[in-house]
C-alpha cells in the first residue's frame, strides 16, 4: 500500500473507518500495512516512521543506538504508532515534531517537520494528537527521541482535574472536523 | 459613537490611550523597522475589562492586536492603522504557586523571569528562557511558543504550559489543559500569534533547580570540527542543558564587548552547559571532555562566576554585533544539524554576493540558527537588500528540511517565506482554522499566515509532483 492508493481510497469512499487491524474492506482502511522506519538520525534525536509501525519495532530500532521514545504505550507489541498518536497523551504530543497526513478530500499535507523548533504556522502536528482517526489519515510521524537514560528519568506527570468540555470547545472541535474532513468520510 | 469614544466612556480613564503622543510607544515591537500607530491602545486591569474591549471592538468591526511586552522580533504586535492595541502588561498577578505539584498560575502580563523569581523560594524555576526574559511576558511567550538556550533539554514553551484560559472573539472564556480528552487545542494556541484568541491566564510547569551546572568552552580552528563536536556529544548520549555555537565574527564581536575570555583567533566555538547533581555532572564531564580533545581551546568553568562570564559573551552577542553596525537584522531559521557546515558555507557565499556582513550565533543543540545581518537602514535600498538576503537564508533552511522560524514567529516579517515552506493546500487549512476561531478576521489580522494571493504573486508556489496546484487558475 502506498500514499497514492490511500488517497484514491479516500477520494472514492463515502465512509471510511481507519484501523490498524487487518480488515481491509470497503468500509475500513487498514493502516497496519503502511509500516516501517523512513528515516532515523540518532545524532539529531529524530525518527520518522510510517503510521502502521508497531511501537515495539520502533523501540527496537532506537534501542540499538541507546535511544528510546519519550512516551510509553501499554501493549507496545500490538499497538502501532498511528494508533498511539490517534489516542494521544501529553507526553506523546510533546515528542511530535511533524506529520504527513491525508485529509478527507484525499489531499496529502505536511505540518511540522524533523526539526526540534518550528513555529511557522499553527501547530497542526500536535493539534491532531488525539484525533482518533476522525479528521485525517495519519501517514507518517516524526518524533524527538532521547538517550535511554533521559527517558527513564522522566516522571509521569500529575494529571490535574480537567473541567468538562464547554459548549464552545465542542463547537471548535466540530469545526475542526469539518475543516479536515468536510464530507465526513472518516467515521 | 466612535470606537475611541466608546472605549473611553466604558473603561477607566487611564486605561485608554489615544492620540499620536500616547500611542507612539506602541507603534512597533522589537522589529522596529515597521511602525504604525493604532486608533487606540487599551491597557486593561481586569479580565472583565478585556471582555468589554472585545465586545466594543467586535461591534465596531475593529481589529484587535494583542500585545505583551512588545519584545517580539517578527512584527507580530505591530499595530494596524485601524486597530486597537490590547496591551496586557498590567495583568501581572501571580495568582498561586503549588510547590508540591510544581506549578504556578499567573496572569498573562507576568514577566517570564518573575515566575522563576517567585518560585525560587521553593527551589523551583520556570525553564524556557528566551533572551528577552527580563521583559517578555508569559502571555506573549505562549502566543509565540518562545524558546531559549535551554530548550534542548527542558523544552519549548508548549512543553512547559499545563493550562491556559483564553477569551474567544465572542468573549467566551475557554479553559484548555494538557490533559484534555480530544484534540490538542492547547498546543494549537501555543504559537498562534494572537490570531485565535486572547490568553487571560496561564498555568506553567515549575522544575526543580539543578544542583549545579558547569559550562565547557571549546573553540576550534574550523567550522566543520566544531559542528562535528556537537554531533559527537549528542551521539554519546548526553543532552546538555544548553549547547550554543558562535562563528568567528560573532566571537570577535562578543569578546570585544563582553570580555568573556573567548579566543578571538578561533573559527568557531561551542558553549556546552551540563547540569544535574554533582555525580551526574562529573559523569557527563568525563564523557564529554575526551570528545573535545581536538579543540584548540578547551576550558571548563571553575566557579559560578566563571560560568556566568562564559555565558555573558553569548548572551550579549546581539548588542555586541549592534555596536559594529548601525542596524542588524536577526534571522531565526532551523535546520537539521547535519547540514550545518553546508548552510554556513552558503550563508557566507550569500554574504559576499550581497556585500553584507553576517555574524552567526546558533542554538546548536536544536538546530536553530540566528544569523545577524549587518546593514545600515539609512543607506538607500539596504534594508530591502537585507530582507532579500534574509529570505534567501530562510529558503535555504527550508530546502534542507528545516523551518523559516524556530522561536521568533512569523508575524509580518516572514509572510513571504511562509509561501516557500507551505503548500497552498496547507495554507488553506491554516486560514480555515483562523476563520473557525475568528470568522470576522478581527484578531491580529494579516499576520502569521500569508494569503494564497500573496504567495501566487511571489511566484513561490510549490510545484507538487511536477504540477502546480489548481492548474486551471491563471497565474500572474
Amino acid at each position: 500500500m502506498d500514499i497514492e492508493e490511500i488517497q484514491q481510497r479516500i477520494k472514492q469512499a463515502e465512509k471510511l473507518h481507519i484501523t490498524e487491524k487487518s480488515h481491509n474492506d470497503e468500509a475500513r482502511l487498514d493502516m497496519s500495512g503502511y509500516a516501517g522506519v523512513i528515516e532515523y538520525y540518532p545524532e539529531e534525536l529524530v525518527i520518522t516512521v510510517k503510521a502502521g509501525t508497531t511501537i515495539a519495532t520502533i523501540e527496537h530500532v532506537l534501542a540499538q543506538q541507546g535511544q528510546a521514545l519519550t512516551f510509553s504505550v501499554e501493549n507496545s507489541n500490538a499497538i502501532t504508532i498511528g494508533c498511539a498518536y490517534a489516542v494521544g497523551s501529553p507526553e506523546l504530543s510533546d515528542a511530535v515534531l511533524g506529520i504527513k497526513i491525508i485529509d478527507g478530500q484525499g489531499r496529502l499535507l505536511r505540518f511540522g517537520g524533523q526539526v526540534m523548533k518550528n513555529v511557522a504556522g499553527y501547530d497542526v502536528a500536535r493539534l491532531l494528537v488525539g484525533s482518533r482517526g476522525k479528521l485525517a489519515v495519519i501517514c507518517e510521524v516524526s518524533f524527538k527521541v532521547l538517550p535511554l537514560a533521559y527517558c527513564q528519568q522522566q516522571n509521569r506527570e500529575k494529571i490535574l482535574n480537567t473541567p468538562n468540555k464547554s459548549a464552545t470547545v465542542i463547537k471548535i472541535e466540530q469545526g475542526l472536523k469539518t475543516i479536515f474532513d468536510p464530507k465526513g468520510v472518516f467515521i | 459613537m466612535l470606537i475611541t469614544q466608546e472605549l473611553s466612556r466604558v473603561l477607566p480613564k487611564k486605561t485608554v490611550l489615544v492620540g499620536d503622543e500616547m500611542t507612539r510607544p506602541f507603534e512597533c515591537d522589537a522589529l522596529s523597522v515597521y511602525r504604525q500607530k493604532p486608533l487606540a491602545v487599551v491597557l486593561p486591569d481586569t479580565i472583565a475589562q478585556i471582555k468589554q474591549i472585545i465586545a466594543i471592538c467586535k461591534k465596531h468591526n475593529t481589529p484587535i492586536v494583542t500585545r505583551g511586552a512588545g519584545t517580539g522580533l517578527a512584527g507580530g504586535a505591530l499595530p494596524l492603522k485601524n486597530s486597537v492595541v490590547l496591551g496586557l502588561s498590567k495583568l501581572t498577578k501571580v495568582k498561586s504557586i503549588n510547590p508540591q505539584e510544581r506549578y504556578a498560575v499567573v496572569e498573562p502580563g507576568v514577566r517570564n523571569i518573575v515566575i522563576s523569581e517567585v518560585a525560587d523560594q521553593y527551589n523551583l524555576y520556570y525553564a524556557p528562557d528566551p533572551s528577552s526574559q527580563i521583559a517578555c511576558t508569559i502571555g506573549g511567550n505562549v502566543a509565540e511558543n518562545s524558546g531559549g538556550v535551554h530548550c534542548l533539554k527542558y523544552g519549548l514553551t508548549v512543553h512547559n504550559i499545563i493550562a491556559i484560559k483564553m477569551l474567544t472573539i465572542d468573549g467566551e472564556e475557554v479553559t484548555l489543559t494538557r490533559h484534555d480528552e480530544g484534540l490538542g487545542l492547547l498546543a494549537l494556541m501555543n504559537g498562534s500569534e494572537g490570531l485565535l484568541g486572547i490568553i487571560t491566564e496561564v498555568t506553567v510547569k515549575l522544575l526543580p533547580k539543578p544542583e549545579s551546572a558547569r559550562v565547557i568552552l571549546a573553540a576550534f580552528d574550523n567550522v566543520t570540527d566544531c559542528a562535528n563536536a556537537i554531533t559527537k556529544i549528542i551521539t554519546a548520549g548526553i543532552i546538555p542543558a544548553g549547547l550554543e555555537m558562535m562563528d568567528k565574527f560573532a566571537i570577535e564581536a562578543a569578546e570585544d564587548f563582553a570580555h568573556a575570555g573567548y579566543p578571538k583567533e578561533a573559527q568557531a566555538l561551542i558553549l556546552c552547559e551540563l547540569d544535574g547533581d554533582n555525580t551526574q555532572l562529573q559523569q557527563q564531564l568525563d564523557t564529554v571532555l575526551p570528545l573535545l580533545a581536538n579543540a584548540s581551546t578547551l576550558r571548563v568553568s571553575q566557579s559560578e562566576q566563571e560560568r556566568l562570564t562564559f555565558w555573558k559573551g553569548r548572551k550579549s552577542a546581539f548588542p555586541a554585533v549592534g555596536r559594529l553596525s548601525p542596524d542588524y537584522y536577526c534571522m531565526d531559521g532551523t535546520i537539521p544539524r547535519r547540514y550545518l557546515a553546508e548552510v554556513l558555507e552558503k550563508i557566507t557565499a550569500l554574504s559576499q554576493h550581497y556585500g553584507l556582513r553576517v555574524a552567526n550565533v546558533f542554538h546548536a543543540g536544536d538546530g536553530n540558527l540566528h544569523p545577524l545581518i549587518l546593514y545600515d537602514a539609512n543607506k538607500k535600498g539596504e534594508l530591502e537588500k537585507t530582507e532579500k538576503f534574509g529570505t534567501e537564508i530562510l529558503k535555504l533552511c527550508v530546502d534542507v528540511g528545516g523551518s523559516i522560524t524556530g522561536e521568533h514567529g512569523v508575524g509580518i516579517e516572514k509572510l513571504d517565506a511562509m509561501c516557500h515552506q507551505f503548500h497552498p493546500d496547507e495554507l488553506e487549512i491554516l486560514h480555515q482554522i483562523k476563520a473557525l476561531f475568528d470568522p470576522h478576521n478581527l484578531l491580529n489580522p494579516g499576520k502569521a499566515v500569508p494569503t494564497l494571493h500573496r504567495c501566487a504573486e511571489l511566484g513561490a508556489m510549490h510545484v507538487h509532483n511536477g504540477e502546480l496546484p489548481h492548474p486551471h487558475l491563471e497565474r500572474f
